[in-house]
């Protein structure tokens, strides 16, 4: 079966046709309305490259079917900057060298944007950490990620 | 495998699918997280998925001192309500070992209960809490234990087009999990163990998971806790009867002298945190 | 300075290998071995032919007709007799989705006669091989050196210390999988590809397809992370068969699960150690080694001449014998890996460095230091070593082990793991400088792997050589018909290898400039407002003035290249075998402090301090990236990450659930410091750092958890269980 889903992505309408019902949410962000910084990486839910956020919250889009998203306000990489928590976690990465390779990025940026924001200021460094224990980095070692997000809480990094 | 999605808006229109044999093999979908890679790999056969989505499962509230959990609740919802930290601890100790935070956005503790896997990091505390889980199919509701809902390795006791409405899971005040994990963050747990105190003398209860193809309560364990609180004595003896079980597994994750070990040092550590967490309800 | 690539990828602007596609495209799959070993009966392809979608499927027995003489007899693209491991690709289809093509593969019926599978070399050989040619059963490599008089020396030691170390196989697991788009038209092989070396896999598919390498057009992509396992052809092959046989560009790309089948990576091996011991200092040493090396074709291991010299360390051993075996097992091939196999001969040398240093009850760093090698002195090869910062490394590390028993928690564990890594690997590259008044172009064939070797290494070295600023400077790449040759980014060996070839066409640019400018001094540049000006004694002259119009346009060209000198090793002391010759030595000191739980074997690494001979650094970000990010890796490599393979062959952990990479939330704070001074090969002095971080840590990590237990586990990964064990727990 398909049929079409009104998606909105970085709050624009984005209307898709003939999504099939089986289809993720990355597959219709990348393939279907070409938002590609929103990577593609283990399928299982596992390494966090294709997080998003579903009305704010982060979600693993390899895991999410398209049609069960339908209305609800999707922010990807390309949109996070709208925000001004998600530019300032996007400088801090790049400032602190939170990145190499970059295809672990785009899903870690919108993650710690999510988490950052669904615990709020007074969130504890080690909750933060916790919770963002489900996007991989195979190349900085992490450290540089962690004062990236000390960097946007104005903390010591 | 590809498979058509339906969406019912009530829980009828979706036990209508299920059972349609025109529909047929349908299964029913919480979260996904688990689910759909299943299907995916085809170890489900699916024609039809049956999203409980737009059900209105997505609730908690408590029925006096026990905690109903909707099935289609996330899993990140549940330690934010008010009370479930203090009154459960040991469900928010579970509840936090599942995957990572975006994971327990969208996995739901009505799936992770209908998919019954072996090392279910939250299935060890239901049964030592003893929770029931609610049913809903055409011919209407039952209850059942949960100790009787898993029957096997991701097998349950749920009739064909019968679905999970919810979970009724009783407030213990001093309860934990502990676990234990090749690597501590988003693993598959070695092992894991719940411990609570169900309100009355002689009621510690001890369950198991990952050591065997379902999570268990002990009961040679429970019967050397006579007193509350238990002794050190007590629980070094429960701690003991604990390991000294059946067969557990040897698999890849762990080997079953490696299991044993962890179980009689991880019933001794639930204690002592199931005790820490204290409080009356 | 911010690396140019920073503001691209943080908007998810960079395309790498898995975003490419091109209207009219194939999906390409490719058809697994559903056995580990055994003789192919048939491969029959009709069935998913006739599949919906399916525009070709080719198999080896359509090869002859879309290759010279059918490819590479040796490594055919499928093979025609002989599966040599399970999942090795016998055929592949292209189909107009990626459904239909996946659904098409599982159609062919791939018939063979099973045979039982070799996975475990020690059930091959469970009594030492003594005395094996190369011909032996499985052996596809041996290696053989020696040096001095081992008998008398172990006779008149005061003891001989024997211990036998494990390791297990580890994989890339680099965030972005592999994946190619291919392209047949007119006689030209053309592939987009993500690639450490884009000239590798001209060369290695040309050779694997039977085709000149310059009918073959290789185009990188940005590289989400290679670690080694994206250093050869690979995929590559596969699409363009599949572009050849449909006339229609393919792209192939692998899920995570392939990557795990199919990685090219470090396999198990045993290492064992006799070592003779005389007042105090190791009078003499042998070793052996065996090497898991997969369906490694004989003539094509570089593992075994090249691990083995790790196993006397960096230490001044005067006699030796050393001896390794590669050996052929059902399992995908041997590959390169994060300076390959190094940090498992590291922990297995330096866990027993630690254990003479206890038997001697000698403080392990000052056991160390009465051996390490000064420059001066000579390899076990007879190998020159020149300037090396391990001395001082270890210095430094004796104050921070000092500062950390005071203020660390009673039962804290600290080890020291010294590892080393030759940075000039004789592997050379070319680069085009391209000099405008406005800015200096970099044109190279290297695309940006994440370490900053490209981005940032090579603007780093011109902006020193030229003295002007990095906003001045721009690299750019393209594809391999155009772009000057470069043997790729692997073995810490880019930025100083192709900075040295910046170097080498900066002097022919100022040479030339200030023959135009008439200058009887050097000249050199600077940048004004108006653009850079060409300076020398009293004369300032806009470099414009200096250009001819299109050169203003174009800029002025001029190339450069290095190729680095390769050691020559004293081969009267090799009986058999080839053997690495190392060059321009680095050093790494790394300080883990651990705390173990007793009752289950967990172990939580708690501080960390790397010490880095790093000659120059040419950037202190750059360093501490690499630092940290190699560190992270390593901790997986030393506790958590191992392969598992079944008794069929098949790999039981495939995903990463069960193969388990660090995360966040396991990464101690770690110091990082340059030890600067000891100057290398590369431009300023430089040495390379891209693998050395990694190769210290299983060792650093398993001596800090004898020192916290008194026991010592002899296999890597030091899993809980593997700890509990040792702990007789179990």
């Amino acid at each position: 079966m398909t049929g079409p889903v009104a998606l909105v992505v970085n709050g624009v309408p984005a209307p898709a046709t003939d999504v099939p019902d089986d289809e993720r949410l990355l597959d219709t962000l990348r393939w279907r309305l070409g938002r590609k910084g929103t990577k593609e990486g283990c399928r299982t839910g596992d390494c966090g490259a294709c997080t998003v956020l579903v009305d704010g919250e982060t979600t693993l889009s390899c895991l999410t079917l398209t049609h069960e998203v339908a209305g609800a306000a999707i922010t990807t990489i390309e949109g996070i900057a709208d925000d001004g928590l998600g530019r300032r976690v996007q400088s801090a990465f790049a400032e602190e060298d939170a990145l190499q390779c970059g295809y672990c990025t785009p899903g870690f940026i919108v993650a710690v944007t999510g988490v950052l924001a669904e615990l709020g200021p007074n969130a504890t460094r080690e909750s933060i950490l916790d919770a963002l224990q489900g996007n991989l980095c195979r190349c900085t070692g992490y450290l540089a990620i962690q004062r990236a997000v000390e960097r946007v809480r104005g903390g010591t990094p | 495998m590809t498979f058509s999605l339906e969406r019912p808006e009530t829980v009828g229109e979706a036990i209508r699918i299920l059972s349609d044999p025109s529909y047929a093999p349908a299964v029913p979908l919480a979260g996904g997280t688990d689910l759909l890679l299943d299907v995916d790999e085809g170890r489900i056969p699916a024609r039809t998925v049956v999203s409980l989505a737009r059900l209105p499962w997505r609730t908690l509230h408590w029925e006096g001192d026990t905690l109903v959990v909707g099935a289609t609740l996330p899993f990140a919802k549940l330690p934010a309500e008010a009370g479930v930290r203090t009154r459960l601890p040991g469900l928010v100790d579970a509840v936090e070992a599942v995957g990572s935070l975006a994971l327990r956005h969208r996995a739901t503790l009505g799936g992770n209960l209908g998919r019954a896997a072996p090392a279910s990091d939250v299935l060890p505390i239901l049964l030592a809490v003893g929770a029931v889980v609610r049913l809903v199919s055409a011919s209407g509701e039952r209850e059942v234990p949960i100790g009787q809902f898993v029957r096997g390795s991701r097998e349950t006791s749920l009739a064909r087009a019968e679905l999970i409405e919810s979970v009724a899971i009783p407030s213990a005040p001093r309860s934990a999990y502990v676990w234990q994990r090749v690597r501590p963050a988003n693993d598959v747990s070695q092992v894991g163990v719940a411990v609570a105190w169900a309100g009355a003398p002689g009621a510690w209860q001890v369950a198991l998971g990952g050591v065997l193809p379902t999570p268990v309560r002990v009961a040679e364990a429970e019967a050397q806790l006579p007193n509350d609180p238990p002794t050190a004595a007590e629980i070094d003896l429960a701690a003991r009867a604990a390991a000294a079980g059946a067969a557990f597994t040897t698999d890849k994750r762990a080997t079953e002298s490696y299991r044993r070990r962890l179980v009689s040092t991880l019933v001794r550590r639930g204690f002592a945190r199931a005790m820490a967490a204290g409080g009356v309800p | 300075m911010i690396r140019s690539d920073a503001a691209l990828k943080s908007r998810g602007g960079a395309s790498y290998g898995l975003d490419l596609e091109t209207p009219g495209m194939l999906h390409g799959v490719l058809v697994p071995a559903p056995v580990a070993s055994g003789t192919i009966r048939s491969v029959d392809l009709s069935a998913a032919r006739r599949a919906p979608g399916v525009v070709v499927a080719v198999g080896a027995g359509e090869l002859a007709a879309l290759l010279p003489h059918g490819g590479d007899r040796d490594r055919p693209v499928f093979p025609s007799t002989q599966v040599l491991y399970r999942n090795q690709p016998v055929a592949a289809v292209a189909a107009t989705t990626l459904a239909e093509a996946r659904a098409a593969a599982r159609l062919v019926r791939v018939d063979v006669a099973p045979a039982a599978p070799l996975l475990d070399i020690e059930d091959r050989y469970p009594e030492w091989p003594t005395d094996l040619a190369t011909n032996a059963p499985g052996v596809v490599a041996h290696v053989l050196a020696r040096h001095g008089d081992l008998d008398r020396a172990f006779r008149s030691a005061e003891f001989v210390h024997r211990e036998t170390y494990r390791t297990n196989g580890v994989q890339h697991v680099a965030l972005e999988p592999h994946a190619c788009l291919a392209e047949v038209t007119d006689g030209t092989w053309r592939v987009r590809t993500t690639t450490q070396t884009p000239f590798g896999v001209r060369e290695d598919a040309a050779e694997i397809l039977g085709i000149p390498p310059e009918s073959l057009v290789v185009e990188g992509t940005w590289v989400g992370g290679g670690f080694g396992s994206k250093g050869a052809a690979f995929l590559e092959p596969f699409a363009l068969v599949l572009a050849a046989a449909s006339g229609r560009p393919v792209r192939v790309a692998f899920g995570y699960r392939d990557e795990f089948l199919q990685d090219r990576t470090t396999l198990p091996a045993v290492l064992r150690f006799e070592t003779a011991v005389a007042k105090g200092v190791i009078t003499a040493r042998r070793v052996r080694m065996m090497l898991d090396t997969g369906a490694s074709l004989p003539g094509r291991d570089f593992a075994t001449g090249y691990a083995i010299g790790f196993l006397l360390g960096p230490y001044r051993i005067p006699v030796f014998e050393m001896e390794g075996y590669a050996i052929r097992t059902n399992k995908p091939p041997f590959g390169p890996h994060r300076a390959p196999f190094a940090p498992q001969c590291v922990f297995a040398v330096e866990s027993h460095t630690d254990s003479l240093a206890r038997r001697l009850g000698v403080d392990p760093v000052e056991f160390r230091l009465r051996h390490v090698w000064r420059e001066g002195d000579r390899t076990a090869l007879h190998q020159e070593v020149g300037p090396f910062g391990a001395t001082a490394a270890l210095e430094r590390a004796q104050g921070t082990i000092a500062d950390w028993r005071r203020t660390l928690p009673a039962g804290t564990g600290i080890g020291v793991g010294l590892g080393f890594w030759s940075t000039s690997t004789g592997a050379g590259g070319e680069v085009r400088l391209r000099l405008t008044p406005a800015e200096l172009v970099i044109e190279q064939a290297e695309h940006e792997i994440g370490s900053g070797s490209i981005v940032r290494g090579l603007v780093a070295v011109a902006e020193r050589y030229f003295g002007i600023p990095a906003d001045r400077i721009r690299v750019t790449n393209s594809p391999t018909s155009t772009a000057p040759f470069d043997s790729g980014v692997f073995g810490s060996r880019t930025a100083g290898a192709l900075g040295r070839a910046i170097e080498a066409a900066g002097d022919r640019l100022l040479t030339e400039l200030r023959s135009r400018s008439g200058a009887t001094d050097p000249v050199r540049l600077e940048s004004g407002p108006g653009g850079f000006l060409v300076v020398g004694g009293s004369s300032r002259r806009p470099l414009a003035d200096l250009l001819t119009v299109e050169e203003r346009r174009d800029g002025l060209v001029a190339e450069g290249r290095h190729y680095g000198r390769s050691g020559a090793i004293d081969t009267s002391r090799v009986v058999e075998g080839s053997f690495y010759p190392y060059t321009d030595f680095t050093a790494a000191v790394q300080v883990a402090a651990v705390r173990v739980d007793r009752e289950t074997g967990s172990v939580k690494v708690i501080r960390y301090a790397a010490f880095h001979d790093v000659g120059t650094s040419l950037d202190p970000r750059m360093v501490r990236g690499q630092v940290e990010g190699g560190v992270a890796m390593g901790l997986g490599t030393a506790l958590t990450e191992e392969t598992l393979w079944g008794a069929d062959g098949r790999m039981l952990n495939p995903g990463l659930l069960d193969y388990r990479v660090p995360t966040i939330a396991e990464i101690p704070p770690t110091e990082v410091v340059a030890i600067e001074g000891f100057l290398g090969a590369g431009p300023f002095g430089a040495k390379g750092l891209g693998e050395p971080p990694i190769i210290p840590v299983p060792a650093a990590v398993a001596n800090a958890v004898t020192d916290a237990t008194g026991v010592r586990v002899t296999e890597l990964p030091l899993t809980p269980e593997r700890v509990a064990r040792a702990l007789m727990l179990l």
